[in-house]
This record gives structure tokens, sequence and C-alpha cells, in this order.
């Protein structure tokens, strides 16, 4: 039998390619009615009076008194409403849709609808805390009395916009009298379902998402689609016709969360020896005006403060903080991009502060097998990370490299990064929270249907779930039929996120085909299987402690840049990744994760510049919302390591994250080495480049 | 609801433009946007439009001996693709936009829109290029400096349509036309250099820089560069801080969401420098 790794074609690459792919926007119903958002122009205050022009037969204004019940968003910490009442938190809150026929005239009315507000004063600065974590391993801050040396930096990162091809919409209608059906561009479909049944005050046979093709998501489509789809089910509800909700690029761009800006101290406590003792490390993240899923972002930042690296002692706390600006939310990395830039550079700095080999030095303390882990839980399964690093440096020539480019008259840098992906939800969440559930369904005539809620947003789990299972089977690929995610046909197997969907749903999937093997003689049945966590793994979600993952993929990022002396342009001349993902379903599709991921990771790092004055978010478009093109990212080198865990397909970790944390680390680390000047924060722009030149600290 | 005609010549253009007041819509690339609606709605165009993509009268790159004509209509893509084109103008058109961009984009479109970003005026300047319109009054040539009198704004009357661009002959002993984009390619200038010089027996006998973004409109200063004719290489590097210093108080860029002001001025100043070091 072939080795699974072998790649097919996407088997959605062709409808694709020649455009027959269907996306919400694509659909057209009779009778459609269009929807649009009237927003708030102030960031914070209340709201003093609207009226309205006047109506024409078949137009209506939808607002909060249009909730059937409860007015708030079901996410993780409930506190966005569907509608406001009255206060305005951030600048384009939503108030209220105009729905109608005519979509001009809809925009018209949209338009002349006057709203006077009682403005108060917004807040921007970090100083509202509303979420609070602080978790000890070790002797905590206490060994900091034994120090002989204490060293501390500051680290700062930026918004970053997921960038998805296809701006956020739904599409939504009644099926009989009560039943509201959505169909949207989302992540995870039973996460808008459970929101809207809140919304609505619903049964759940009244609620039915469905899935189109979706053009990519990054996290973007976690949990923000479900407050459109909450405003339009109420829509629906009240016009009784189906409704199109389409956001513009720019209204995407203002209104949708983004990766959380975050501002992240280290400080270490070192020894005589010049060995690290413990850290300190406390991390601020930006919430923006909801809470929503930001604790959860902070608690992954700091369940990875330590890197890919052992450190003995640990006092890690942290804020959320709200502020009147865009809620931010979920992000592809969720917490860790943040954090892998501040531990890498700062493993980075303590060496250069103390004169030693930073690569030694950092190797030394790399995480190993039977280590504990940030949260004193335990890295059960090989960790192969220092082969995976002489490969790395093998391909990439990286050690005669980093000599010859700190040569002073030198632009070049290479920089290598370490970071691991804890993969599916945090601690316990995958099996007292998600308790994902997955069926595999046979057919009189040996059809077998994979059913499960997974969403395929481009990278692909349309083409490797149904490998999984015809591969076990040994059955034609095409005998394995895996249709779009519909809540009133498939179970709730979890949303598409957190790099859980091969492992945790892929894991199932995978379990539930080996039993339909032994009893594939019967004629037609279904195979269940429910999430069970690996009876080893305990957590604590109140205490940060235990095991914060069942399994973790690891990877070695390698990134080759040249600075122009004139312009202060980083130009990527190469890339070299190595991962340990368990094991490769698709060897092309996991490039696709690896390209794309590294790309947007790198591009984190130095390129994509995203920043609010006042709340009004500045880049608002393509055009001043820069992400890279094909010419930017160099050539790009891809090992695949493998390194099965016990629990996923044929040994399948997670992918998805993996890709982009390490990504900015490994390109700061070159641009330091290229103008010889400290980092501590991204993007390194040329301007923030230029700004180092002018008055940075030496890197040497 | 404006009027949109698409015109089967030039007269009947001029005719129209005579009595009632359009605007033109050559490629479209910086039309539609600036005039983009909500999905699925048309265009939100706020004038009566003309477009003059294929119009004939607005075609065509020739040359005699001096000069060289570019139509208006031509697009940016068989600019860069036709013998005639001065290497000067194919540098930049390189660095512009994409090559579907570059299908549609043209030079008319890109003078019409007077962006203090637009690439293309950027060699246009330096070129000392001429811009030909017509009304049914007659044919006006303007000098593209005085043709462009602010940000966005160009010294067109309603009855006219820009036919023409008209750049003299000139070969250069060394040009480097330097874009710094946000990225490598399909991106709007932070700001953008070239210049230009030649020698005879190691004496400057023309010298030009132009300077894009960094200001209302490109910045050329010919009063600047005749101050180096007739100075040797080496007088001419040595002058280099000097030189600087002029242009200093013409680079007067802003801060925007693309960049900020002391970067885009260090680092046009350091385009300048590192052109005349390299020398
Ligand atoms: C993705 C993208 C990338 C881009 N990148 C770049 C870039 O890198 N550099 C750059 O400089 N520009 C760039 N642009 C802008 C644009 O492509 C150029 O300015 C192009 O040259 C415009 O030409 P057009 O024919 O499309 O103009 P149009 O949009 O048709 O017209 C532009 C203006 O010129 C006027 N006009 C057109 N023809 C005439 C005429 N004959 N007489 C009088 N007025 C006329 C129009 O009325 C309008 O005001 C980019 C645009 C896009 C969408």
């Amino acid at each position: 039998m072939k080795d699974i790794r072998e790649s097919i074609l996407k088997t959605d690459g062709d409808e694709k390619i020649s455009g027959q792919a269907k996306y919400v926007a694509d659909i057209r119903m009779a009778n459609m009615q269009h929807a649009i958002t009237k927003r708030s122009t102030i960031a914070c205050g209340e709201i003093k009076n609207i009226s309205y022009p006047e109506l024409p037969e078949g137009y209506f204004i939808v607002d909060h008194r249009d909730v059937p019940g409860l007015n708030v968003v079901k996410i993780i910490f409930d506190d966005m409403p569907v509608f406001t009442e009255k206060a305005i938190t951030y600048l384009h809150e939503p108030i209220l849709l105009v729905v109608g026929p005519n979509k001009e005239k809809v925009k018209e009315i949209v338009n002349n609808i006057q709203i006077e507000y009682i403005e108060k004063e917004a807040t921007f600065e970090w100083k509202n805390s509303a979420v609070q974590y602080h978790f000890d391993k070790g002797l905590g801050k206490s060994i900091f009395e034994n120090a002989d040396k204490i060293i501390e930096y500051d680290y700062e990162t930026g918004y970053q916009e997921q960038a998805y091809i296809e701006p956020q919409g739904f599409i939504g209608y009644l099926e009989g009298k009560d039943k509201v059906t959505l169909i949207g561009s989302i992540q995870c479909p039973y996460y808008v379902k459970n929101a809207v049944i809140q919304v609505l005050n619903a049964t759940e046979e009244n609620v039915r998402v469905i899935q189109p093709s979706v053009g990519g998501a990054f996290g973007g489509k976690e949990e923000f689609p479900s407050l459109m789809a909450c405003q339009l089910a109420c829509a629906v509800k009240k016009v009784k016709k189906p409704i199109q909700l389409i956001y513009e690029r720019e209204e995407d761009m203002l209104v949708t969360t983004k990766r959380h800006p975050a501002r992240i101290r280290f400080s270490a406590a070192l020894n005589k020896e010049r060995e690290i003792l413990g850290f300190k490390i406390y991390c601020a993240i930006d919430a923006g005006a909801n809470i929503g899923l930001s604790g959860v972002v902070l608690s992954r930042a700091l369940i990875a403060g330590t890197g890919a690296y052992t450190i003995d002692n640990l006092d890690c706390s942290g804020d959320v903080f709200i502020t009147n600006t865009v809620p931010n939310g979920a992000f592809r990395g969720f917490g860790a991009p943040q954090m892998y830039f501040a531990v890498e550079m700062f493993m980075e700095h303590i060496a250069l502060d103390l004169g030693i080999d930073s690569l030694a030095f950092r190797r030394k303390y790399l995480a190993k097998q039977n280590d504990l882990t940030s949260t004193s839980g335990t890295f059960r399964d090989p960790i192969i990370m220092n082969e995976m690093i002489e490969k790395g440096m093998e391909i990439s020539d990286y050690k005669k490299k980093r000599i010859e480019y700190s040569k002073e008259k030198s632009t070049k840098g290479i920089g290598m990064s370490f970071f691991f992906h804890g993969c599916g939800f945090t601690g316990s969440g995958e099996a007292t929270h998600i308790k994902a559930k997955v069926r595999l369904k046979k057919d009189k005539d040996n059809t077998v249907y994979i059913l499960v809620a997974a969403v395929d947003m481009g990278q692909g789990i349309r083409t490797t779930l149904r490998k999984v299972v015809a591969q076990i089977l040994e059955i034609p690929i095409d005998n394995v039929i895996f249709d779009f995610p519909d809540t009133d046909k498939v179970p709730d197997s979890g949303p598409t996120v957190a790099s859980r969907t091969m492992m945790i749903v892929g894991g199932l999937i995978g379990r539930a085909a080996k039993e339909m093997k032994k009893r594939w003689t019967e004629t037609e049945f279904i195979v269940e299987k429910i999430y069970e966590q690996p009876e080893y793994i305990k957590y604590n979600d109140e205490t940060f402690r235990g095991d914060a993952y069942p399994a973790y993929s690891w990877g070695v990022n390698i990134v080759e840049v040249d600075v122009n002396p004139v312009t202060y342009q980083p130009k990527i001349l190469n890339t070299w990744s190595v991962y340990d993902i368990g094991k490769s379903i698709d060897d092309r599709i996991v490039l696709g994760q690896a390209d794309g991921g590294l790309t947007q990771g790198i591009a984190y790092g130095y390129l994509e510049v995203m920043n609010h004055v006042k709340g009004v978010i500045k880049q608002k478009n393509m055009t001043d919302y820069i992400i890279p093109t094909a010419m930017d990212t160099g050539n790009m080198e891809t090992v695949i390591y493998e390194n099965p865990y016990a629990f996923g397909p044929y040994g399948a970790k997670g992918v998805g994250e993996l890709t982009l944390v390490g990504g900015a680390p490994a390109v700061v680390y070159a641009i330091e080495q290229a103008i010889n000047k400290r980092i501590h924060k991204i993007p390194a722009t040329p301007e923030y480049i230029l700004e180092m030149m002018n008055d940075g600290k030496n890197r040497l | 609801m404006v009027k949109q005609i698409l015109p089967k010549n030039l007269s009947e253009v001029l005719e129209l433009i005579s009595k009632e007041k359009y605007r033109f819509c050559a490629g479209g690339t910086d039309m539609l946007i600036q005039n983009h609606n909500l999905k699925t709605l048309p265009i939100d165009f706020k004038d009566n439009i003309i477009y003059t993509f294929n119009l004939e009268e607005l075609k065509g790159i020739t040359e005699d001996e001096d000069f060289i004509t570019i139509g208006a209509s031509e697009s940016l893509e068989s600019i860069l693709e036709n013998k005639i084109t001065p290497q000067i103008l194919k540098d930049t058109i390189l660095q512009m936009a994409s090559p579907a961009i570059r299908h549609s984009g043209t030079i008319g479109g890109n003078i019409g829109n007077a962006s203090p970003a637009g690439d293309l005026l950027v060699p246009l300047y330096l070129l000392n290029a001429i811009v030909q319109l017509q009304s049914l009054k007659g044919i006006r040539s303007v000098l593209l400096s005085d043709f462009i009198t602010h940000v966005r704004r160009i010294d067109l009357r309603d009855d006219e349509i820009i036919t023409k661009i008209i750049i003299s002959k000139i070969n250069f002993d060394k040009h480097q036309f330097v874009k710094v984009g946000p990225r490598l390619s399909d991106a709007i200038s932070k700001l953008s250099f070239l210049g230009a010089v030649s020698f005879h027996e190691d004496k400057v006998i023309d010298l030009r820089f132009s300077f894009g973004a960094v200001n209302i409109t490109v910045v050329r200063r010919p009063e600047i560069e005749a101050q180096y004719i007739y100075k040797t290489k080496e007088e001419l590097k040595n002058s280099v801080d000097e030189l600087l210093e002029k242009y200093s108080e013409y680079i007067r860029p802003i801060d925007d969401q693309r960049s900020n002001k002391e970067y885009r001025k260090t680092v046009a100043l350091n385009l300048l420098r590192n052109f005349i070091e390299e020398l």
C-alpha cells in the first residue's frame, strides 16, 4: 500500500480553479433581500436619539428590540451584544440592520438614518484589566532572591489582520414557519448554531447552519461570524424572507477581529555560572471593546511563555485589557506568535548581554522528553528537535553564513527560531468543553460518508480526511464522500480551530474507519465515535497546572535576509523549515500549510502593519494593509519529520498553526544580525529599522 | 443617473465635452476604485463618463528624430513592450502595479490621476514630457510639470482631453530608478527616486533628478541640476553633501498609513547620495 503522505490532487481543486465553487456571495435566492449594517461613528458614549427616514413598503429596521432571546453573542465570555441598546464601546459598533429588496435603496436609508450621541472620553490606554491570570512553576518568583544577575527586557507586537480572500458573509432564510437556516463563510458551524439558538430562544431543531465554499479564515471566521449570524437570524425572523448580509472589504477590515497587540516583559534570574534559574513573564494583550475569547488567547500565550525551552522556575502572569477599539479575536497561532517573538528574542538578548554563543545557549535549554512543561505537565512523547536543528543548519549552511554575516560590512543576516505548538484545545477543553462527536456512514452501495462539522476553508481537510478513510478501508477515494457540513446532517465534531482537525477529528474518524472495516460485510450502518481524553492527560484550568495539551508539534524556521542599507528594506532571500508534525497525511497539503503559514508568520514579523489612531484603524483596505506576494517570500524549503502521536490518524499531529508561530522571531533574528541592532518590536518595518539605526542599541 | 458613453471617435468626444461636463475613464484602474460601490451594485460614478480605452486617436507609439509620442490611452503593458520606449520608462513601468493592472492602466490615466505617488510621472518629469490636449478649439501643449498643479489637480479644461504625451529622445550614460514600496510587487510607492546623468570627457553635461511621493507632486529642480553642469565627476562626488542640502528643502513628505515623513525624507536623500557616490 502507498504511504498516505504521497500527494494526491486536492479534491476541490477543479471546482475552485474553474470558478464553479459557490461561496456565500454567489448564492442567489428567489425574493432575496439585502441587509446593510448601520454603525456608530464614535468610539465611546451613548446613543441619545435615532431619527429614521420614512421607510418604503418592504423595508425594515432590525435592532436590539428584535432580539427574541438574550441580546448577547455566545462566544466564550459572553459580553458582546448582538445589537447595542445604548452604549457605544468602539467605532463602527453595529447598531441596527436595514433590510430591503433593493440594495441601492437600503444603502440610501442607512445613510439617511441620523444618530445623535452623548460622547464620552474613550480609553485607548491599557488600564482597564478584565482578566488576570497568574501561575507558577517550581519556585516561582522566589528564585529571583537567589539570582546573581537579573536581565529584563520588554517586547511589543502589533495587530495582524487575517486578510482572507473572501470577506465575511451570510445568507439566511426561513424553512417552514419557525426554522432559521444560515449559510455562511465560517469555521465553526456549531458555534454559530449555538449562538443563534440562544439569541432566538429557539430549539435545536429550529436552527440550521450550512457551510458553503469558504475562501480563507485564519481564525477570523472562528467567533466573529456568530455576531453576524445572530443579527441576520433576528432579521430573518422579522422579515420572513431570504436575506443576504455580505461585508465589503473595508467594512470587514474595520470591524472584524484581529490578532491582539501584546506587550510582554521578560525577566531572567541567572546564577554565577550564567545559567538561567527562572523567568518572570508578564503579558498584556489588548482585547478591544469586548473580552470574547481574549482570556483564552492570553492563557495560550502564557503557556507558550518558555518557548521550546525548559525553564525550571516560572512566574507567569498577564492581563486582558479592555479599550474602546475594535474587538480582537482568534487568529492562527492564538497568542503563541506574540509570545514566541518575545521569548526567542529574549533568549538571544540574554546571550548577547552575557557575551556567550547564543545558539549553544539556546540549545542547552531545549525541552527534552520527560521535561516538565511551563504548566508542570510532562512532554511525554519523544522530542527530536536536536536532529531537526542539525538538519536545518545543514540545508541552510547556517553556521558558515552566521559567521560570514557577522562581518561589519555585511548587509545580510540569518536567523533560526525554535518552537512548538500544542495541538487541540487547551487543557481538558476537548474532553469537557468540545466533546467531539463524529460519524461514519456506510451505504448500501458501499459509499462511505464522513459526517463531521469540520470546515474546509482552503487548508485541505476535504481531501485529507477522505484520504484517511479511503486508505483505512482500502476503497477508492471517490467512494468516500465528505459534503460541506450542515448541522442538520452532521454531529458536532467541534470547531475547525486550534490545529485540532486532523489530530482530534481525523483521529476519531480513523478509529471509526477501523471499526467500519471490521464490520464491512454489514450492508448499511453508522459508526459513531466520541472524543475521550487519554487517561494520563490531566489539567486544571484554574491553576494552570498539568498537561495543557495532549500532543505537541515542533518546528525550526531559518530565514535569510538582506537589508538594503540605503532604503532599510529587508528582502527575504531564503527560508528553510523543519517540522515534526507526527505524520504527513498529504505532503503537498502540508507544504501548502508550511509555505502559507511561514509567509504569514514572517510577514507578521517585518511587513504587515496595522495600527489605530484613537480607535480608527488606519490600514483599512488591501492597498494599505500590505501582505506579501510571491515575490516577497524568497525560496522556501521544507523538511517534514515523522514522529507519530498515538492518537492521531497514522500518528498525525497539528500543522496549521505550527507553521506560522516561528516566522517572526526567525526573520527578526536575521534582521538583527543584518543591521547589528536590537529589535524589541514587530513588525520590524523599514521605518522602525531606520529609527533603530539612528538611536537603537547595538546588537554586539 | 449619470451618462456613460462609449464613443466611436475623438471628434464625437470633442463634440460631447464642448457641451457638457464629462470625466474620462481609460483603463479604469483608478476610476473604478475611486468610484467603487457596494458589491453587486453598479459603479458609483459621480459624473458623466466617456470611456476612452479604445479610441484609435489616443493610441500609438511613434518617433521622429527628436521626439517620442505616446497616445494617452496606451496601456502600461504595451508601452513596456514597445521597442521605441526609452529604457528609463520601461524600468519604471516594470515596477508598477501587477501585470493585470498594467494591462489595463494607461499613461494618460496616470497623468490624469495626478497622484503624488504616480510612478510614471517620475520619469516623465525627468524627460520634460509635454502633454498634448485637444478641444474643438484646437490643440494645446503644456509641460507636464505645469499641467499638474496640485495633488490630484490638473490644468485640464472641461472641453479638453489628453491625447498625447511627447518626450524628447535623450540617452543618459547612467540612470537609476528606485521605487521604495512596502513590498516588491503591486504596491503604492512610499517614495521613488530617479537619477540620470551624462558626461563628456569626464565633465557633467546633463544631470537630472526627480523624486516621487515626497511632495504634492514630483520634485524636479532644473535650477539645482544646472549648477553642476561642467563639473567633473570628482567635483560632483565631492559636492554630494551640498547637493543633498539643496534638495532637502524640497523633499517635504507627509505621515500617512503607508509610511512617515522621517523615513521618506531620509531614504529619498540616501538614494540621491547613493546614486552620486556610485558614479
Ligand atoms: C492594484 C493596483 C495597483 C496599482 N499600482 C500602481 C503603481 O504601482 N504605480 C502607479 O503609479 N499607479 C498604480 N496604480 C494606479 C493606476 O493603475 C495608474 O494610475 C494607471 O496608470 C491609471 O490608468 P487608467 O487608464 O486605469 O486610469 P483611469 O482610472 O481610467 O483614469 C485615471 C484618471 O485619469 C483621467 N484620464 C484618463 N484618461 C484621460 C484622458 N485621455 N484625458 C484626460 N483625463 C484622463 C480620468 O478621468 C481619471 O481622473 C495601481 C492601481 C491598482 C488598482
